[in-house]
């Protein structure tokens, strides 16, 4: 498969401050790939060098078969979608008016707007003005905003922080459908049963380091114990290893009648994340 | 350059002027100030035309540079500059959709408030030369300012020099200095200045002096947009 995105060795410094320590990793065409990571590790400026707001101080990046100095260029920009900690709305204006002036701006049909805003769950509030929307109402015209023109590769940084749990399940269905119809999501979010639900890969970068790109599934196999955790009806709880020594214990145990509960020690991507980085993410 | 990327900037610009109160009342400033002029002198003088440059000096700092910087600073401040810079608009798309709101709106006060004076001595190709180079000069600094200040509220401190240095230049010669003086050595080569002078005499070089203040605004100008373009 074609990759959208290729990263190789990439470094950013500030000063003498190295934000990015070579990192490289690839994003499929048609994929859905989570960075993940705390504040201050390095996932904005990451996503700052793939859109071309800063440029890389070392190494290569290749976003949808251009160099990044051609990230700069009008045809660049029209295959791409950006929701950043930094986009904003025109507050005196009603969400129609945002939404036409991008669709203008991305030469896409108008009647993509109407389109747009039920995928996001705000056909009744296109006449009003932002200023008046809530938090969450505005964070989904953003998503609106980014996604309108159906571009070939998305960006979104936190893109359902501020909704509630009903939202955010449209918001993924939304782009669970824009990825099936073709379009690479690159995505950061805090929020690990999201990047659980909706990535086909993480990557989880700390201290600009990136320290683990795989599967959500197979980094919770991999940081797995792989043993059975067995709560009796006594309230007693065994801890006990997946060998083939175990397997008579297990037996018996279940044939005893005394199992209330067995599970595999499979960690969340959350806790695998503070095993691999010692540290949650803040 | 992209007409319609640059209509639609224009069209959402128009629509935010109209909605935005601040900037709605700064072309009634030199249209007043018309009206006040009506008001002096007696019979029917007609107006030096140093007092009629003030009008056009309002004109163009209070309503053309100030809602320019007045706008980029709210762009760049709300950031939503950021969109139209991701977006496939250009830097002249930007700058152009915005300029014909700003041109649009400072037209008719300059228009009005000339009809209401004495629009007769600027019924000259030579003079509206002179009034289209200042009104870029104004309209260059105005932009670069806003990018440059990032907030509105800072923009009042940027407007004050603006207003009192290239607005009402032609004050300069009200305060009684003496004609050997720096000041008005300096003064004289101010824009409004050259503009004046072009009314006293058949050279081009005043509006060559006033093409090189567009021209230092301009690059101005790209280099705060430049700036603003990456985070770097």
């Amino acid at each position: 498969m074609e990759n959208a995105i290729e990263v190789t060795g990439m470094q950013k410094i500030f000063g003498s401050n190295p934000a990015i320590k070579n990192v490289s990793f690839h994003v499929k065409k048609g994929e859905i790939f989570g960075l993940l990571g705390p504040s201050g590790s390095g996932k904005t400026t990451t996503i700052k060098i793939l859109t071309g707001e800063l440029s890389q101080t070392a190494g290569k990046v290749n976003v949808l078969g251009e160099d990044s100095k051609q990230f700069g260029s009008t045809g660049f920009k029209t295959k791409i979608g950006i929701l950043s900690d930094n986009s904003s709305l025109y507050e005196r204006l009603t969400v129609y008016d945002n939404l036409k002036l991008f669709c203008k701006l991305y030469n896409a049909p108008l009647k993509q707007i109407d389109v747009i805003l039920r995928e996001v769950n705000l056909q009744e509030e296109g006449a009003k003005t932002v200023s008046k929307l809530s938090k969450g109402m505005k964070q989904r015209v953003l998503v609106a905003k980014a996604l309108m023109h159906k571009p070939d590769l998305v960006y979104l940084d936190e893109p359902t922080s501020a909704l509630d749990p009903g939202n955010m399940a449209h918001i993924h269905r939304g782009l669970k459908k824009l990825n099936a119809a073709g379009t690479t999501i690159f995505l950061t979010t805090h929020n690990m049963e999201e990047a659980t639900a909706l990535c086909d890969r993480v990557a989880f970068l700390h201290n600009g380091e990136l320290q683990e790109v795989d599967s959500p599934n197979a980094l919770r196999y991999k940081y797995s114990t792989h043993a059975f955790h067995v709560e009796t009806f006594g309230g007693e709880r065994l801890v006990i290893e997946n060998q083939a020594e175990n397997a008579d214990q297990i037996r018996e145990l279940i044939a005893s009648g005394q199992v209330r509960a067995m599970h595999t020690d499979n960690p969340t991507l959350g806790q695998v994340f503070l095993k691999v980085t010692g540290k949650g993410l803040v | 350059m992209h007409i319609q990327r640059i209509t639609a900037i224009f069209e959402k610009d128009l629509k935010d002027f109209m909605k935005n109160m601040m900037l709605l009342t700064l072309p009634l400033i030199p249209v007043v100030l018309a009206l006040l002029y009506t008001r002096m002198g007696e019979g029917n003088e007609a107006f030096p035309v140093f007092l009629l440059y003030i009008i056009v000096g309002t004109t163009y700092s209070a309503v053309t540079s100030s809602s320019m910087m007045t706008m980029m600073a709210e762009e760049n401040e709300k950031k939503t500059l950021r969109g139209l810079i991701q977006s496939p608009a250009t830097m002249m798309d930007v700058i152009i959709g915005k300029s014909l709101v700003t041109g649009l709106i400072t037209f008719i006060a300059l228009a009005v408030s000339l009809v209401i004076v004495d629009i007769e001595p600027f019924l000259n190709f030579r003079v509206i030369l002179g009034l289209i180079l200042l009104f870029l000069f104004f309209l260059l600094l105005g932009i670069g300012i806003g990018l440059f200040t990032k907030s509105i509220a800072a923009t009042s401190v940027y407007l004050m020099p603006v207003m009192f240095l290239f607005g009402f230049t032609p004050m300069f010669e009200m305060l009684g200095l003496n004609e050997d003086s720096i000041a008005l050595k300096v003064a004289d080569a101010l824009p409004i200045m050259q503009a004046i002078e072009i009314h006293h005499t058949t050279s081009w070089i005043p509006l060559g002096i006033i093409a090189v203040w567009v021209v230092g605004a301009a690059l101005s100008m790209y280099v705060c947009f430049k700036k603003t373009m990456t985070d770097e």
